[in-house]
């Protein structure tokens, strides 16, 4: 080797694999400036200005839309109250089902690759498709559900024409069509956990309740997490459910942010509102998943 | 304390036997070293007698108890897992204590008797670390610590030392054999290692293909292997096999023997002339305190025999001795013609 070689490059290694790694994120950062940044930006600014898309009419109007919205709008706060509403009854009732059917399907037995794919199913299933479904089922005194509760002596409400039963019903369908998703995410999470773990805890003496509690449950803990924020996320953001199964309806019995934000964009064409809605929105998510996270990093 | 009684025990997982009938008695405080290539089924058979897989037939006892429908739990046996299977979210304290804690043993009572665990093994001053703190020594130690605390009748150890490095493997045997004296225990150990085997075993248990190839004693298993695989499974370098026509030159041989074994550190190495046998050096590994030699035999057979200090080249022509007390002979089926049944 020449002593010309030896000389330090004109780079250093250090900057060079610096330079290599931003080579390598760049097309995701691009993707990110300009499809998450740039219209975050574009809805901050729109929120501060009213603007009628029919009057082609833009005027800065400072904080007035979320003055609106906050402290005058009745509405608001009724589709605020719905969204936590949807959120409790949904959150809970999915990763207990989704848990329930992994702590099921994670051994090996005939047939267990039938169930799951039979409960992963509806997660692939389109929307639309999926709504149809159920809204034929739900029907009054004729839907198949009331068919089948009248069949055990129970009269049914009539699902999607009361605020209060609609809610249950878009709930309840929304998990049934969701809870797949989480379902995969557990067992993966059950699987990783080694076998030798539960033997070692049933020659101990440990009950099947004792084995869960005290080492499945625990060791799902990171999973839980990830399951508990992306599904409460997934709940705030719901729309095409609401959208396809009643329309926000009746008398708002279902209306939640998502679909109010549309309704007020898109119906109403109040871009400026729907804008601060949406920033409110997005605040709230964020605010929610940052509280979950952190509860998670006290408790262990 | 506990005897042990395995009567034509069998394992089938769906259509595969693999445990295919082990009978075997285990005495109170007896050392037994189950020993066996891979797949033989050890871990299987330690695992029916922790209850952890059910008996598919035959009779397992535990001390005066038929135990076949009891549960792991109730069988008085603790089990250390080759994995450690130390729960990882709890520290060594809990971890120790867990099986106490799952009985409902008073706090009281669990904190002294972790106490005492972590004494015997000197893990006082890690009962605050997690798993992932300690190096695998240590968890082994907690292993069998959590083993100790449950006060079982019977330890089974699968593989417990297989992933230590072999100066901490050599550590812990001894450990182990200084607990066994300690507490007395009957104690169940599985392994591949030889040396731990030899070293540990009050008896040993060979196995293949889910049967039992022979029982005895380190010293019976050495000198006296019922047949062809027990005599190359155990020792090592392993038993050189002979046709009986190449090693006529050894002896005479039995009425009935096909084959002829003798073992390389049996095997003396002499002038060309002066050997029973003759043959040329191949290969020869130096290791140090002794040397290993591949010899190809004038008939065609390669040997090996072990030598002390000087070893000759490769190439070299020489010839072997063996006495006769060292020699094993072996009939059609491999089975071993006992001399006290040549001598009569
Ligand atoms: N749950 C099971 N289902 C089906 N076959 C099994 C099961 N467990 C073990 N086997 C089979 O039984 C045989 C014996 O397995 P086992 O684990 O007892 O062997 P081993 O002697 O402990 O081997 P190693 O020395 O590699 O640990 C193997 O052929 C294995 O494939
Ligand atoms: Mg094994």
């Amino acid at each position: 080797m020449t002593a010309r070689d030896e000389r330090a490059p004109w780079l250093t290694l250090k900057m060079r694999e610096a330079m290599e790694a931003w080579l390598f994120i760049s097309p995701t950062l691009a993707g990110f400036l300009i499809f998450f940044v740039g219209p975050l930006c574009a809805v901050v600014w729109y929120s501060l200005t009213e603007w009628n898309l029919l009057s082609q009419q833009s005027v800065f109007v400072g904080l007035d839309n979320y003055d609106d919205a906050l402290f005058h709008n009745l509405d608001f706060w009724q589709v605020v109250r719905n969204s936590i509403v949807f959120a409790i009854g949904l959150v809970p009732l999915n990763m207990a089902l989704a848990l329930a059917l992994a702590l099921a399907l994670s051994r090996r037995f005939a047939g267990v690759v039938f169930f799951r794919t039979v409960f992963f199913a509806p997660v692939v299933t389109s929307a639309v498709a999926w709504a149809i479904v159920w809204k034929f089922l739900l029907q009054g005194e004729a839907g198949f559900v009331n068919q089948m509760l009248a069949g055990i002596g129970i009269h049914g409400p009539n699902w999607l024409r009361e605020p209060d039963w609609a809610m249950v019903a878009v709930i309840v369908t929304r998990v049934i069509k969701m809870v797949g998703l989480n379902m995969i995410l557990y067992i993966a999470a059950l699987q990783a956990i080694p076998r030798d773990y539960e033997a070692a805890a049933r020659l101990e003496g440990a009950s099947n309740w004792q084995i869960f509690r005290m080492i499945t449950w625990p060791l799902l803990g990171p999973t839980t997490l990830v399951i508990m924020v992306i599904t409460t996320i997934g709940s705030f953001k719901v729309f095409d459910h609401i959208y396809l199964m009643t329309g926000g309806g009746p008398e708002n019995g279902t209306l939640v942010l998502a679909f109010y934000i549309y309704q007020q964009g898109f119906q109403f064409f109040d871009v400026g509102y729907a804008s601060a809605l949406a920033m409110i929105m997005f605040v709230i998510v964020m605010g929610l998943t940052v509280v979950q996270l952190a509860l998670r990093r006290r408790d262990t | 304390m506990s005897s042990l009684t395995l009567r034509n025990l069998k394992k089938r997982f769906g259509r595969v036997d693999v445990i295919r009938g082990v009978t075997l008695d285990v005495a109170d405080g007896e050392f037994v070293v189950f020993v066996g290539p891979s797949g033989c089924g050890k871990s299987t058979l330690l695992r029916m007698i922790s209850g952890l897989e059910d008996v598919t037939d035959g009779e397992l006892r535990i001390g005066n108890r038929v135990v076949n429908e009891v549960q792991p739990a109730k069988r008085g046996v603790a089990m250390v897992f080759q994995s450690y299977a130390l729960y990882p979210h709890l520290n060594v304290r809990d971890n120790m204590g867990f099986g106490l804690k799952v009985r409902k043993v008073p706090a009281a009572e669990r904190q002294q008797r972790v106490s005492e665990a972590a004494a015997l093994l000197k893990l006082d001053a890690l009962l605050d670390r997690f798993p992932r703190e300690l190096s695998g020594g240590q968890r082994q130690r907690v292993a069998i610590g959590r083993a100790i605390v449950g006060h079982p009748d019977v330890f089974l150890f699968d593989e417990p030392l297989s992933n230590l490095d072999a100066e901490l493997r050599v550590h812990m045997r001894s450990e182990i054999a200084a607990l066994h004296k300690r507490l007395g225990n009957t104690m169940i150990y599985v392994t591949h290692d030889q040396v731990e085997a030899m070293t540990l075993a009050d008896k040993i248990v060979v196995l293949r293909d889910g049967r039992i190839e022979q029982v005895g004693s380190p010293r019976e298993l050495y000198e006296q292997p019922d047949n062809i695989f027990v005599a190359q499974f155990i020792g090592s370098p392993k038993m050189n096999i002979l046709p009986a026509g190449s090693a006529a030159g050894f002896g005479a041989q039995p009425a009935g023997a096909v084959s002829v074994g003798v073992r390389p550190e049996h095997l003396s190495l002499v002038a060309p002339e002066k050997g029973q046998i003759g043959g040329k050096v191949v290969i020869s590994e130096y290791t140090g305190a002794s040397s290993l030699l591949h010899i190809r035999l004038d008939s065609g057979e390669t040997c090996l025999v072990v030598v002390d200090g000087d070893a000759p080249e490769a190439d070299m022509k020489v010839g072997l001795l063996a006495g006769t007390d060292n020699l094993h002979h072996f009939d059609t089926d491999g089975m071993a013609l006992r001399k006290s049944r040549l001598l009569m």
